[in-house]
């Protein structure tokens, strides 16, 4: 009998996910160990392995396609051996492209989890160009001469307003219709309009931009380029997950510069010693420690209630070419400085190779996002969801600052806390981001902590 | 000193258009010329190894005229007489452009130029002539370029490059031909036809490399079998060495003599004495000017045009950008020159090109479909004996669109013009197909090619898939 592929779940919020890509093909022979397929969960990419050898006999499930985990989507055994007649799993998203719920109530889940989300419609149901409105599908008939009429003009029917019984669209209403559009005015090289016809565009969306108002190739190519495409999961479980902070959340901002000069310095002289630490390092050790004085801060709300975290769970944003993701350092207020600096390290390599666990990427407390190495002046950052602050490290720049009433060049670098206003207000925000720079600013705390 | 709107150095096939160009649009316009007006093209390029390919086909047409019913005694050649023909159809080109130049109210000032500043040029004419100077508010530089000979070579009167072959007035016995690209094998069929031994010698692992494998194959046999051309490639020419009696060459271990070296190695921007660095301009590391798709330099008011720019090196390419310069040198609306550019050698046979070849194609990762036809086939080919090569259509794989064409045989230089206009209206091949073409003509071997792409040939059986 053979055996059931089942795609695992990852990390323990996780209700659905999608096969990117079958790397083995129907028929091939599997060894144990072998990477099956790899996974697409709201967080990462993931790679599965078989935990058995034979031969992959058959997919069930093929890739982009939403199941709930622990569903079945192929089957390992011997060559001729007898599958199972199994149902493929019903897809956990809908194919049309009308918004539904989700197939599983969101669980009980922590302020901080991300909720399951209806994934985008899949890419052979996404309507073409935002122009006149498209009929929704349900409503839309037509019968087969206009069908034929619209295909060969290469034009979007379901904008067709259907004059026939029931609202059909009749060969009469697509004639008119390119009547009304200056159908006939058109101008479309043959090879254009083949294009237009195999990526399934309407010609009467697409401008020309030649002199000679003539739809070319290169117009069509834009037309390609600019069609809707959809997100990844990563994509969009960032977008659900901003937006509702930034809606939910009211942002406050509170900015600081730091005089970084002496804390370089002395980070030139570990490094030459060979204690490699970062000036992120530093940065979230100050960070651990200022939490601790200020446990408001490591807290996070619903609007009703406030919940403190007993723990500093401290989230390093990274960003990866597809997206951002944020590896969370659990109880950094328990590890030395040289721990904190390791763990931020190893944590932030598995992320960028897409091999951090979905429970390494989740649960933080406080989150700090530094673009230092972007040339930036300042920046305000977005708040995750169940925390109460974040903060955004800008760029280190020499600067003249008055010292003892004269100007100097400091290495100054600026900080911005953005803040939840329901737990935080302007007076907090303010100590709490002093807290952080009076630490970075006192050499003699490194040189206890780093030695 | 007088000032102009447009000043234009060069007057070759880029640089007399634009001035032309530029008259038209309303600009009073100044042409600067150290030699003679047409450049290369017309004095020492395309045009006078055109009259010579022309009167050596003739010959050779001769030669074998017996199998139609024609029998000639005493066919021979008067190679002076040739060369006087080819200087009588250059003077009569130049004066013509004398003419047009005039009649546009074109200023033509003799002379080299040199840049001042960026709006002011020094004509130097030569130490007769006091030099001048002139001002313009925009100037386009199209100084062309001139055949590259190597350091090694020995100096010696029977080592020359093109522009001094076209001036011998009596042919060798033997020669070599050092380069196997378009200018070597142009001359050398030519030189074969009119009965020297010749042989080719290139460098790389096969003559006319920008082709094809198909198309240069077909060229390369015809070339040895037919003309008794030597074809020797892979290997570079070594040890040359030149005397009275002739000049030698070894390749590989072999030594090859003959009575005349040719060297068609390729050819190198013309920027001497331009003195670029008062204008605020600098060559490239190959000496060439950068200009981009509106034939723009680095400095505002300065274009550059044809083969100064390093970019395609034909005639016809530097007058499209010439013609493009001159527009907008003037009007403010840019204008990119086209990019479809028809390719011609004039080879035994000889070949046309347009587009992307399929060596392109598998560059750039493109999916494509071909369809060939042959002029064996073809009506037309066979009535008139001329049967060799054939022609191809490269398309993409997906919307069938023309992408690019090669010819290779009789008068696939006239014949690659519908290509290139079908490839630039982006036409089908379906639509080609469907286009009706004269019977009995050798144009129609594009319509038999763009049937042959879809299986759905008359004249030829069916494929097996």
């Amino acid at each position: 009998m053979a055996t059931p592929i089942i795609i695992p779940k990852f990390g323990q919020m996780t209700e659905e996910s999608a096969i990117v890509e079958w790397l083995k093909k129907e028929g091939d022979k599997v060894n144990k160990g072998d990477i099956l397929f790899t996974v697409e969960t709201d967080k990462s990419v993931m790679e599965v392995e078989s935990f058995e050898a034979g031969t992959l006999l058959k997919i069930t499930v093929p890739p982009r396609v939403n199941v709930p985990v622990q569903s079945t989507v192929g089957f390992l055994g011997n060559p001729g051996e007898a599958i199972p007649a199994v149902a493929a799993p019903a897809p956990a998203a809908p194919k049309k492209a009308e918004p539904s719920p989700t197939t599983a109530p969101a669980p009980a889940a922590t302020v901080s989890a991300p909720k399951s989300i209806a994934p985008a419609a899949a890419p052979v149901a996404a309507s073409v160009a935002p122009l006149p409105t498209p009929a929704a599908s349900s409503l839309f008939r037509i019968s087969p001469r206009a069908s034929a009429l619209a295909k060969h003009s290469v034009i979007d029917a379901t904008r067709i307003k259907g004059t026939g019984p029931e609202g059909h669209i009749v060969e009469k209403d697509v004639r008119n219709y390119l009547q009304q559009h200056g159908y006939d005015k058109l101008r479309i090289s043959p090879a254009a309009k083949e294009l237009a016809a195999k990526e399934k565009l309407d010609v009467l969306a697409i401008q020309a931009t030649d002199d000679s108002g003539r739809i070319s190739v290169a117009d069509v190519e834009r037309a390609i380029a600019e069609k809707p495409k959809p997100m990844s999961k990563m994509r969009q479980v960032i977008a659900q997950r901003l937006t509702q902070s930034f809606r939910d959340t009211p942002h406050f901002y509170v900015t600081v510069a730091v005089d970084m000069t002496e804390l370089i310095a002395y980070r030139s002289q570990l490094k030459a010693a060979g204690a490699p630490y970062t000036v992120t390092d530093f940065i979230a050790e100050a960070v651990v420690l200022t939490l601790q004085e200020f446990p408001d801060v490591n807290s996070s709300t619903d609007g009703k209630t406030t919940r403190w975290n007993s723990h500093v769970n401290l989230g390093i944003a990274v960003s990866l070419e597809q997206g951002l993701v944020v590896p969370v350092i659990r109880n950094a207020g328990q590890l030395p400085l040289l721990e904190l600096s390791q763990r931020t390290k190893s944590l932030a390599e598995k992320a960028r190779a897409g091999k951090a666990t979905p429970d390494e990427l989740s649960g933080g407390t406080f989150t700090i996002s530094n673009m230092g190495m972007m040339d930036v002046e300042s920046f305000g950052a977005i708040i995750n969801p169940g925390e109460s602050a974040i903060l955004a490290v800008a760029s280190t720049k020499p600067q003249p600052v008055v010292r003892d009433g004269k100007i100097v060049v400091r290495q100054m670098m600026k900080l911005t806390l953005s803040c939840d206003h329901r737990i935080v207000d302007g007076a907090l925000g303010a100590k709490f981001i002093n807290g952080i720079k009076q630490k970075l600013e006192d050499i003699e705390l490194w040189k206890r902590l780093a030695a | 000193m007088e000032t102009f709107d447009i000043a234009v150095i060069g007057a070759g096939p880029g640089g007399y258009p634009a001035a032309i160009r530029a008259a038209q649009l309303g600009a009073k316009v100044a042409i600067i010329e150290k030699e003679k007006l047409g450049g290369t093209c017309l004095n020492w390029g395309c045009i006078p190894t055109k009259a010579l390919i022309a009167a050596a086909e003739t010959f050779e047409k001769i030669k074998h005229a017996e199998k139609l019913g024609i029998t000639v005694k005493g066919a021979s050649v008067d190679y002076s007489v040739m060369i006087g023909n080819k200087d009588k159809a250059v003077g009569t080109l130049r004066s013509g452009i004398n003419s047009l130049l005039t009649a546009n109210g074109v200023k033509q000032f003799t002379g080299t130029a040199s840049f001042v500043d960026r709006n002011t040029l020094e004509v130097n004419g030569g130490a007769s002539v006091p030099a001048s100077r002139i001002s313009a508010k925009k100037i386009i530089i199209a100084t062309g370029s001139t055949s590259a000979m190597p350091g090694f070579l020995p100096k010696h009167e029977r080592v020359v490059e093109s522009r001094a072959f076209l001036d011998i007035n009596k042919l060798p016995a033997s020669m070599i031909v050092m380069g196997g690209g378009f200018i070597g094998c142009e001359l050398a069929c030519m030189a074969a036809m009119l009965g020297v031994k010749v042989t080719i010698v290139e460098l790389l692992e096969d003559i006319l490399l920008l082709l094809d494998a198909d198309v240069r194959r077909e060229v390369r046999a015809h070339m040895e079998k037919n003309l008794g051309i030597r074809v020797l490639t892979g290997k570079a020419l070594e040890k040359i060495s030149a005397d009275g009696k002739g000049v030698k060459g070894s390749f590989g271990d072999e030594t090859l003599s003959a009575d005349l070296l040719l060297c068609a190695v390729g050819r190198k921007p013309v920027t001497d004495g331009l003195k670029l660095e008062n204008a605020g301009l600098k060559t490239t590391e190959r000496g060439f000017i950068e200009a981009d798709d509106y034939c723009r330099t680095k400095v505002a008011n300065i274009f550059a045009i044809g083969d100064v720019t390093g970019k395609i090196q034909l005639a016809h390419y530097a007058t499209a950008q010439g013609i493009a310069a001159a527009e907008n040198a003037i009007q403010t609306k840019l204008h990119k020159h086209d990019t479809i550019v028809p390719n011609v050698i004039f080879t035994s046979p000889e070949v046309g090109t347009a587009g992307l070849s399929e060596d392109d194609a598998k560059k750039q990762n493109r999916a494509v479909k071909t369809g060939k036809f042959r002029f064996a086939g073809l009506g037309k080919g066979i009535a008139t004996g001329e049967t060799t090569g054939f022609v191809k259509w490269i398309a993409d794989a997906t919307t069938d669109q023309l992408l690019g064409a090669a010819a290779v045989g009789p008068h696939a230089t006239e014949l690659i013009a519908e290509a290139a206009a079908a490839i630039r209206a982006e036409l089908t091949t379906r639509e080609l197909g469907r286009t009706i073409h004269a019977h009995p003509t050798f144009s129609e071997i594009w319509m038999e090619a763009a049937h042959a792409l879809h299986n759905e040939c008359i004249h030829a059986p069916p494929k097996r898939k």
